[in-house]
């Protein structure tokens, strides 16, 4: 099967690999997994406790070419998005940008699961209940 | 359903829906049916019927393999029962996504750590012998990664006969609730496996190459 023009440049050029301090409470971090095809990704998010922005973002995906793009995009599209903007993130976004074949559409849901994820975890380090972020349309004028 | 479990494996063969399968009875059965269905015995029929002698044929052959292998007929079953495996991990997305809350992960956090820690030692030991690098003690970490990773298959073989036992059980007693426990434990057990198997086939590779 051929990846996509889209795929292989992130696999070959990986945007945001690497780790965040787990520690900080301004971390968030989701580990999340694909047993059908045996891949893990992690997804650390660092937020502005003021403004709730993502800052930053970093991924380590173990797995498949459309894994690591759909991971690798996941982190570029949170960078610089509110926790509340980057909750609408779907996969069906992922699938289209990277034109992912049905067969690896898990990938891109994994991936929309890792930002959950990240975002839950940063939650619960904030003690922010869940739906209780500042609402998306208040913090971005689109 | 009377379609459907006519229509199922265990029930072509003659078995009980069980996981402890009667291997010489299964093949038994097998080699019983395959001579009713041989090609010789349609030369002389209507072509229709010929190609659908074809079709149970293979049909048969497929239902043969899945029961005679202890992951495959585990996997049937679950199947049969109604237990999608990606199916089931794309539902909890949607109620994720539903609920603006975390995705309930179908694989115990604890193994997904696990699993990424062992991805990370495994990656280090190939990008050292990438680099060339005579780490002496390269080849020992990746041995010893090898025989704890098989450790560790044997033992859900090992869990999985006990889950099957389980099954059979709660199948016997109509057990209901016995059955949902037993089937989740199952999944549970089938995705450990399945990434314990990817592991080993990577370090089996890393010590390969």
């Amino acid at each position: 099967m051929a990846y996509s023009d889209k795929v292989v440049d992130h696999y070959e050029n990986p945007r945001n690999v690497g780790t965040l301090d787990k520690g900080s409470s301004e971390v968030g971090t989701g580990l999340v997994g694909a047993p059908e095809c045996g891949d893990v990704m992690r997804l650390q998010i660092r937020v502005n406790p003021e403004t709730q922005v993502i800052e930053d973002a970093k991924f380590k995906t173990f797995g498949c070419g459309s894994a690591i793009a759909s991971s690798s995009l996941a982190t570029e599209w949170v960078k610089g998005k509110t926790v509340s903007e980057a909750l609408t993130i779907s996969n069906t976004e992922i699938v289209k940008e990277l034109a992912l074949p049905p067969v690896k559409i898990h990938c891109s849901v994994l991936a929309e699961d890792a930002i959950r994820a990240a975002i839950g975890d940063w939650k619960k380090k904030n003690n922010v209940a869940e739906g209780a972020e500042a609402p998306a349309a208040a913090v971005a004028a689109h | 359903m009377s379609d459907v479990s006519s229509a199922n494996y265990f029930a072509l063969f003659s078995l009980p829906r069980h996981l402890h399968v009667d291997l010489p009875a299964l093949e038994k059965a097998f080699y019983a049916q395959s001579r009713r269905l041989h090609p010789d015995r349609f030369a002389a029929k209507p072509v229709e019927e010929q190609e659908r002698a074809l079709r149970a044929s293979s049909d048969l052959n497929d239902a043969y393999r899945t029961l005679k292998d202890p992951i495959g007929r585990t996997q049937y079953l679950l199947t049969l029962e109604g237990v999608e495996m990606e199916e089931q991990s794309r539902a909890a997305t949607d109620a994720a996504r539903a609920s603006g809350g975390q995705k309930k992960q179908v694989v115990p956090p604890e193994l997904l750590e696990e699993v990424f820690e062992l991805n990370m030692q495994l990656q280090e030991m190939r990008a050292a012998k990438q680099m060339g690098e005579e780490e002496p003690d390269l080849r020992a970490d990746l041995e010893r990664a090898r025989v704890e990773f098989a450790g560790k298959m044997e033992q859900t073989q090992t869990k999985l006969e006990s889950l099957w036992t389980r099954w059979d059980a709660a199948e016997d007693a109509d057990d209901d609730a016995g059955r949902q426990a037993v089937k989740t434990s199952m999944v549970e057990l089938l995705n450990r496996r399945s990434y314990l198997r990817n592991l080993l086939r990577d370090v089996n590779d890393a010590l390969q190459s």
